[in-house]
C-alpha cells in the first residue's frame, strides 16, 4: 500500500514537473540557411536562444544547408508542406527561386507583418531592396521575403594578373586602354614567354559574353543558359541601352556574332584552355589556375575588397578592372533573401526573428561570426579576429541577411562596412529594375530552348565551335524550339511592366 | 558431395587450350576493372601541384600523403560516419535479407493461395512509383523517418528486384519434393523454411546479402533527404557526396555568386582528398566481398541436394 | 491469379496459407506504406501543383487544379525524338551485350580449374560496381582531357592534331558502351555464376556418362539451368528500357552540350529541364510516362516468355 502510494505520488510529481516544463516551453522556429559550413552550433544557439526568448518569444533551431544539399532540402520542405521548416533562404538563382515559389504560394506575404512588427526592419534596409522584393505572388502584389542587405549591385570586371602583365612589359594602364578585341598581341606575347602549355585567357565564357556585349541577366529567364539579352547603356547604366527596353534573342544579335567570332580566333590560337568549354570541367580548371596564378586575364563578378584577398591567396598582384559601373538589376537585388513558409505554424514569431536578425547588430554578429571569446575575439582596434573555432562555425555571411550591421574584421580593415555601404549605395539602377519574366505560360518552350542552348552556347562562348557553321545551326534549332514565342511573351510582359512603371 | 564434384572436375573439363583462353579473356577484363581503382589510389597520393599542372595522371609529377593527413584531420566526424556506415549496412542488410527471404519464399510455393497477389504487389512497385516528394511526405510526417538511423534504413528495407532474384534461386535450387517430404514429416512452415530450405539456397542468400550490403553501403541520397539537424548519424558515403555536390553547385553558380563562389571554392577539399575518401569507402566493402563469395563458391562445392 | 486448392483438407489449407501469409506480411506492409501510399502522388502529373490553404501536402494535392495533359507537353520539344531514340537504342544494345558477355564470363569462371584465379577474377570484376559514375568519369577524363589526357597527349607527341573529345560526338556511342559494359558485366556475371552453382552436379555427371563433351554439357545443362535467371533479368531490363542510367549519361560526358545529340537521354533531359523550370508536374509526368512504357514492355515480354516457358515467366 505504501509502495503504491509512493508510486502515485512520484507519477503526480513527474506530471506536475512535465506540465510546468510544458508551460515554460516556447514554440520552436526553424530556419534553413544556404552554403553553410557548420559542424558545431551549440554555443551559438545557446546564446541566441537566451537573447531572443523575450524579444521573439520562440526558441530557434537551424538547418545548416550546404551548397550541395540546400536545393533539394529546401524544395522538398516547401513542396511537401513540411511544417517543421519555418524560414527558408530564397533568391533569384537557386532552385527555390523567389518569384516562382512566391507565385506558387509557398511563401507567406509579409506586408501585414511588416506593418505590425517591422518598424526596425524597414529602418535598417534601404527602400530599394524592399521594392526589389515586391512582386506579384499568390496573394497579389507584395513582399514575400526579407531581402538581405549585401553587395546588391552587379559589376563584371577583368581579373588581371598584374605581376605577369608587367613581366611581359605592359602596365595596367596599357591594359585598361585595350578592348576585348585587341588582346591578341598581349596573349601571343604571354604564350611566347610562358610556353605553349600556358593559357593566358582564363574565362567564365558566359560571364565574358555579358561583359563584352554589355548584356544583363533577365530575371525569370531560363536558368542554366540564359536565352535573353537586355543590352545596357555601358556609359550610363541608368539610361536606356542601344536597343531600348527590348529583350533580344541573345544569340541572334550582331554583338554576339562578333564576340563568338573573336573567341574562336583566340581559342584556335591556343589562348584558352579547352577544358573551359565543358561545363563540368571548367570550374576545376579555373579554380586551379587561379590558385596557382597561372593566367594572365580572367573574368570576375566583383565584390568590393576582393582584390586584396585574391592577391594574397594567389601570391600575385591581382587587380580587377571594371567593364561598367556597378548596376542594380533585379537579379542582383534578389540575390539573398529569407522567406517564411506557408506551412509554418509560427509565422509571427518567425517574422519577429527575421526582423531582429536584420536590424540588431548583436544578433547578426552572433549568428554570423559566432560567440565572442569562442569563435572570435576583438583586437585592440575593436576589429574582429577569428579563432580556430571559426572552422567549425562558418555560415555563409552574405546569405544570412543584413551584413552591413556586422562589425569590421581585422582582415577587411577598419571602416570597411561603411565603405561597402557607400559603394553600393552609389550604384545606379537600370531602367527595367524590378522586371521579372513570368515564364509560366512558356515553360515548355523554355524547356526545349534550354536544351538547345546548353548544346551550343557554352562551347560557342568559349570559342570551341566555329561560328561559321555552328551559329546558323544553333539559331535554326532555337527557332524550331519556339524562340519567337518565348521572346514575344517576354517582350509583351516587359512592355507592360515599363508602361506601368 | 565434394568428392563427386572433384571427380567430375578432373574427368570432365575444358582442355588446357580452352583454359588458357578463358584465363586470357577473364584476366584482361578483370584487369580493366581494377585499373580505375588503382587510378583512384594514385590520385589520392598525387600532390596538388601535379593535379594543377597535368590533371589526373597515372604518372604524376610528384607524390604526397597530404590527402590522407587531411582525412585523418577530419577526426571525429570521419570515424563517426565510418561507424555509421558499418552500423547502417549491418542492420540494414540483416533486416532486408530476412524480409526478402520471408517474402519470396511464399512466392515460390505454388500451393500458396495468394501467391499471384503478392507477386504482383511487389513487382508493380518496380515499375510504378509515387515520386520523390510524396514518398518523402509519407516517410517523414507519417512514419517519423527524420534525423535518425531508421530514416537511412527503413526506406531501403525491401527491394522487389531482390525478391525476384531470390524467388528464382528458390525455383532453380530447391526441389519441390523437399518441401513435400518435410511437410509430410509434420514440420511447420517456418521450420521447413529454416531447417530444410535455407541450407540449400545459401548461394542465393549470399547473393542478395551482397546486393543489399552494397546498396546500403553506397547509399547517400536518403541522408540528403532525411537528415537536417542531426548530422551525427551521417554515413561516410554522404560525407563524400556532400563534398562533391558542394563543388558542383559552386561550379554551376559561380557566375551568380561571384566573389562568394571563389571564396567558398577555396575551402573545398582537393581532388586527392576526395579520392582518399573513395579509398576509405571502397576498401571495407571490397574486403567483405570474399566473405559473401565464399558462400557462392561453397555452394559450388557442396552441390545441390538430390530430390 | 489464384491457384486452386488441391489440398486434402480445408483446415490444413487455411493453416498453411496463414503461416505463409505471416511470412509475406512484413514485406507487404512495407510495400503498402512506402510504395503504394505515395502512389497517390501520381495525380501531380495531371495537376498544376501549388500550395493551398492550409499548406499541407495532401491538401495541396487535392485542391490543386486539374490541367489534363498539359504537363506532358514537354514531349513536343524538337529534342524529344533524339532523346527517346538514344534511350531506347542504347538500352536495347546494352541489354543484349551485357547478357551475352555476362553469361559467357559466368560460364568461363565456373569452368576454370584454378579455383583461386576464378575467385580473384570474380572479385576484381565486381570492383567497378563500387565506384560511382562520378569517380569513373575522372578516369575517363584522364584519357580524354583535351590538355592533359592520355590520348590527346599521344596524338600530340605523334604530331597529330589532338581530338577534342568533349566537343566531338562521333566516338561517344562507343565510349558510353565500353563504360557501361565495364560497370555492369561483373555484377550480372556474379548473379549468373551464383545461379550456375545452384545447378545439380549430378546432371553433369549424367551428361558425361552419356558421352557429352564439355561444350555440349554447357549447352545442354548449364544454359538450361540458368535459363530462369536469364529470363528474369531480361524481363526486368526490358521493363527499364525507357529509363537510362543517369550518372553514365551525365557525369561521364561531363554534361558537355555539343555531345547532346548522342548523350541526351530521357533522364538527363528531365533533370536539365527541371533545373531550368522547377516544374514538378513535368518531372512527375515524365516519370509516369517512363513507368507506363516500362509496364507495357514488361507485359509484352512476359507474355512472350509465358508462351515459351510458363515456369520462368515473371507472373
Amino acid at each position: 500500500m505504501k509502495k503504491l502510494f509512493a508510486l502515485i505520488l512520484a507519477v503526480a510529481m513527474i506530471l506536475t514537473v512535465a506540465n510546468f516544463a510544458l508551460a515554460e516551453d516556447l514554440p520552436v522556429i526553424t530556419i534553413m540557411f544556404h552554403g553553410s559550413n557548420v559542424t558545431d552550433d551549440t554555443a551559438v544557439l545557446e546564446a541566441v536562444n537566451a537573447y531572443i526568448a523575450d524579444k521573439v518569444g520562440a526558441k530557434l533551431e537551424v538547418v545548416w544547408g550546404t551548397w550541395g544539399d540546400f536545393d533539394e532540402k529546401a524544395t522538398n520542405a516547401l513542396t511537401s508542406g513540411d511544417s517543421s521548416i519555418d524560414m527558408v533562404f530564397t533568391c533569384s538563382w537557386s532552385s527555390d527561386e523567389y518569384n516562382t515559389y512566391a507565385k506558387k504560394g509557398y511563401f507567406v506575404k509579409l506586408d501585414d507583418l511588416i506593418a505590425e512588427y517591422g518598424a526596425d526592419l524597414v529602418a535598417a534596409i534601404p527602400e530599394s531592396l524592399m521594392q526589389a522584393a515586391t512582386i506579384e505572388g499568390a496573394e497579389g502584389m507584395g513582399i514575400y521575403a526579407v531581402n538581405g542587405f549585401k553587395d546588391t549591385a552587379t559589376q563584371n570586371t577583368w581579373d588581371v594578373n598584374v605581376t605577369l602583365l608587367e613581366e611581359l612589359g605592359y602596365t595596367l594602364d596599357d591594359f585598361k586602354a585595350m578592348s576585348f578585341y585587341d588582346f591578341g598581341d598581349l596573349f601571343a606575347k604571354a604564350k611566347e614567354v610562358k610556353g605553349d602549355s600556358f593559357y593566358p585567357f582564363l574565362v567564365e565564357p558566359m560571364v565574358l559574353e555579358r561583359m563584352v556585349t554589355g548584356s544583363i541577366i533577365v530575371a525569370g529567364d531560363s536558368g542554366a543558359t540564359n536565352l535573353l539579352s537586355l543590352y545596357l547603356n555601358q556609359e550610363d547604366v541608368s539610361a536606356e541601352g542601344p536597343y531600348g527596353n527590348v529583350l533580344l534573342n541573345k544569340f541572334a544579335t550582331e554583338e554576339y556574332r562578333k564576340f563568338v567570332e573573336q573567341m574562336h580566333i583566340y581559342y584556335e590560337a591556343g589562348y584558352i584552355d579547352p577544358s573551359l568549354a565543358v561545363a563540368e570541367t571548367s570550374n576545376d580548371t579555373r579554380t586551379n589556375a587561379q590558385k596557382s596564378g597561372e593566367y594572365l586575364i580572367g573574368t570576375q563578378s566583383y565584390a568590393l575588397g576582393y582584390e586584396h584577398q585574391a592577391s594574397e591567396e594567389r601570391g600575385i598582384h591581382v587587380e580587377f578592372v571594371p567593364c561598367t559601373a556597378p548596376y542594380v538589376d533585379t537579379t542582383a537585388s534578389q540575390g539573398a533573401m529569407m522567406a517564411i513558409s506557408t506551412a509554418s505554424e509560427h509565422p509571427v514569431e518567425s517574422f519577429k526573428f527575421l526582423a531582429l536578425l536584420n536590424s540588431d547588430p548583436y544578433l547578426m554578429t552572433l549568428m554570423n561570426y559566432g560567440v565572442e571569446g569562442i569563435h572570435y575575439t576583438l583586437n585592440a582596434d575593436g576589429l574582429v579576429e577569428f579563432t580556430d573555432e571559426r572552422a567549425n562555425y562558418s555560415p555563409w555571411t552574405n546569405g544570412m541577411g543584413n551584413v552591413t550591421i556586422l562589425p569590421d574584421t581585422a582582415a577587411e580593415g577598419a571602416g570597411f562596412r561603411e565603405a561597402f555601404k557607400a559603394y553600393y549605395a552609389e550604384a545606379k539602377a537600370i531602367p527595367s529594375l524590378g522586371f521579372v519574366f513570368n515564364n509560366e505560360e512558356v515553360t515548355n518552350e523554355m524547356a526545349a530552348l534550354g536544351t538547345v542552348a546548353a548544346q551550343y552556347a557554352l562551347a560557342l562562348d568559349a570559342g570551341a565551335l566555329d561560328p561559321e557553321t555552328a551559329l546558323p545551326e544553333f539559331l535554326a534549332a532555337l527557332d524550331d524550339a519556339g524562340m519567337q514565342t518565348y521572346l514575344d511573351a517576354a517582350n509583351a510582359q516587359l512592355a507592360a511592366y515599363m508602361a506601368a512603371k | 558431395m565434394r568428392k563427386s564434384k572433384g571427380q567430375s572436375a578432373t574427368l570432365n573439363t575444358f582442355g588446357p587450350g580452352a583454359q588458357a583462353a578463358f584465363h586470357a579473356v577473364l584476366g584482361l577484363f578483370a584487369l580493366l576493372c581494377i585499373v580505375p581503382f588503382v587510378f583512384v589510389i594514385i590520385i589520392s597520393f598525387t600532390s596538388e601541384d601535379s593535379i594543377r599542372q597535368i590533371g589526373y595522371s597515372f604518372t604524376p609529377l610528384s607524390w604526397s600523403t597530404q590527402a590522407y593527413t587531411y582525412v585523418f584531420q577530419l577526426g571525429g566526424a570521419l570515424w563517426r560516419s565510418y561507424f555509421n556506415s558499418f552500423l547502417i549496412t549491418f542492420v540494414g542488410t540483416s533486416l532486408s535479407v530476412i524480409i526478402c527471404i520471408l517474402y519470396s519464399y511464399p512466392l515460390y510455393r505454388r500451393d500458396f493461395r495468394y501467391r499471384g497477389f503478392f507477386n504482383f504487389l511487389s513487382f508493380f512497385t518496380m515499375i510504378f512509383g509515387g515520386g520523390l516528394v510524396p514518398t518523402f511526405v509519407v516517410c517523414k510526417t507519417l512514419l517519423g523517418l527524420s534525423d535518425n538511423y531508421a530514416a537511412l534504413i527503413v526506406p531501403m528495407l525491401f527491394s522487389p528486384f531482390n525478391v525476384i532474384v531470390m524467388r528464382t534461386f528458390f525455383q532453380t535450387t530447391v526441389p519441390r519434393e523437399l518441401i513435400e517430404a518435410s511437410t509430410i514429416d509434420g514440420a511447420g512452415e517456418y521450420r521447413t523454411l529454416i531447417q530444410v530450405v535455407l541450407p540449400v539456397v545459401k548461394p542465393g542468400i549470399a547473393t542478395i546479402a551482397l546486393l543489399n550490403a552494397l546498396a546500403f553501403w553506397n547509399e547517400w541520397f536518403l541522408s540528403l533527404l532525411y537528415l537536417t539537424k542531426n548530422m551525427d548519424v551521417m554515413p561516410l558515403q554522404y560525407l563524400l557526396m556532400r563534398m562533391q555536390r558542394n563543388a558542383d553547385f559552386l561550379a554551376k553558380n559561380a557566375g551568380m555568386l561571384g566573389a562568394d563562389a571563389a571564396k567558398a571554392a577555396r575551402n573545398l577539399p582537393s581532388q586527392s582528398l576526395k579520392m582518399a575518401l573513395v579509398v576509405f569507402i571502397v576498401v571495407p566493402i571490397a574486403c567483405a566481398y570474399p566473405f559473401f563469395q565464399r558462400y557462392v563458391v561453397a555452394g559450388l562445392t557442396i552441390g545441390s541436394v538430390k530430390g | 491469379m489464384m491457384y486452386p486448392a488441391k489440398a486434402p483438407s480445408r483446415r490444413r489449407w487455411n493453416k498453411k496459407n496463414f503461416w505463409l501469409l505471416t511470412m509475406a506480411a512484413p514485406g507487404a506492409i512495407w510495400l503498402l506504406l512506402i510504395r503504394y501510399l505515395p502512389m497517390l502522388g501520381v495525380v501531380i502529373s495531371f495537376k498544376d501543383y501549388r500550395a493551398q490553404k492550409p499548406n499541407t501536402f495532401w491538401n495541396n494535392l487535392i485542391k490543386s487544379e486539374w490541367v489534363g495533359l498539359k504537363n506532358f507537353e514537354f514531349l513536343k520539344s524538337p529534342s524529344t525524338a533524339t532523346m527517346i531514340r538514344n534511350t531506347l537504342l542504347y538500352n536495347a544494345v546494352w541489354i543484349v551485350l551485357v547478357l551475352v558477355i555476362a553469361v559467357l564470363f559466368a560460364v568461363m569462371m565456373s569452368e576454370l580449374k584454378n579455383r583461386f584465379m576464378a575467385k580473384a577474377y570474380q572479385t576484381m570484376m565486381f570492383f567497378p560496381y563500387f565506384l560511382s559514375w562520378v569517380v569513373a568519369s575522372y578516369f575517363v577524363l584522364a584519357f580524354l582531357d583535351p590538355t592533359s589526357g592520355m590520348i590527346p597527349s599521344i596524338q600530340k607527341s605523334l604530331g597529330l592534331k589532338p581530338t577534342q573529345f568533349y566537343m566531338t560526338k562521333e566516338p561517344w556511342p562507343i565510349i558510353l558502351t565500353i563504360s557501361n559494359l565495364w560497370k555492369n558485366v561483373g555484377y550480372s556475371s556474379v548473379l549468373y555464376l551464383a545461379a550456375i552453382t545452384g545447378i545439380d552436379t549430378t546432371l553433369y555427371e549424367a551428361a558425361a556418362v552419356d558421352g557429352a563433351t564439355k561444350p555440349q554439357q554447357v549447352w545442354h545443362v548449364t544454359l538450361p539451368g540458368i535459363r530462369p535467371m536469364i529470363i528474369i533479368l531480361l524481363i526486368m531490363s526490358v521493363g527499364k528500357i525507357f529509363n537510362a542510367d543517369f550518372g553514365l549519361f551525365y557525369n561521364v560526358p561531363q554534361n558537355s552540350g555539343p555531345l547532346y545529340p548522342v548523350t541526351q537521354v530521357i533522364d538527363t533531359y528531365v533533370y536539365n529541364t527541371y533545373a531550368n523550370t522547377h516544374n514538378m508536374g513535368m518531372s512527375s509526368a515524365a516519370g509516369l510516362l517512363q513507368s507506363a512504357v516500362g509496364c507495357l514492355c514488361i507485359i509484352m515480354t512476359n507474355a512472350i516468355v509465358r508462351r515459351l516457358d510458363a515456369e520462368s515467366s515473371l507472373f
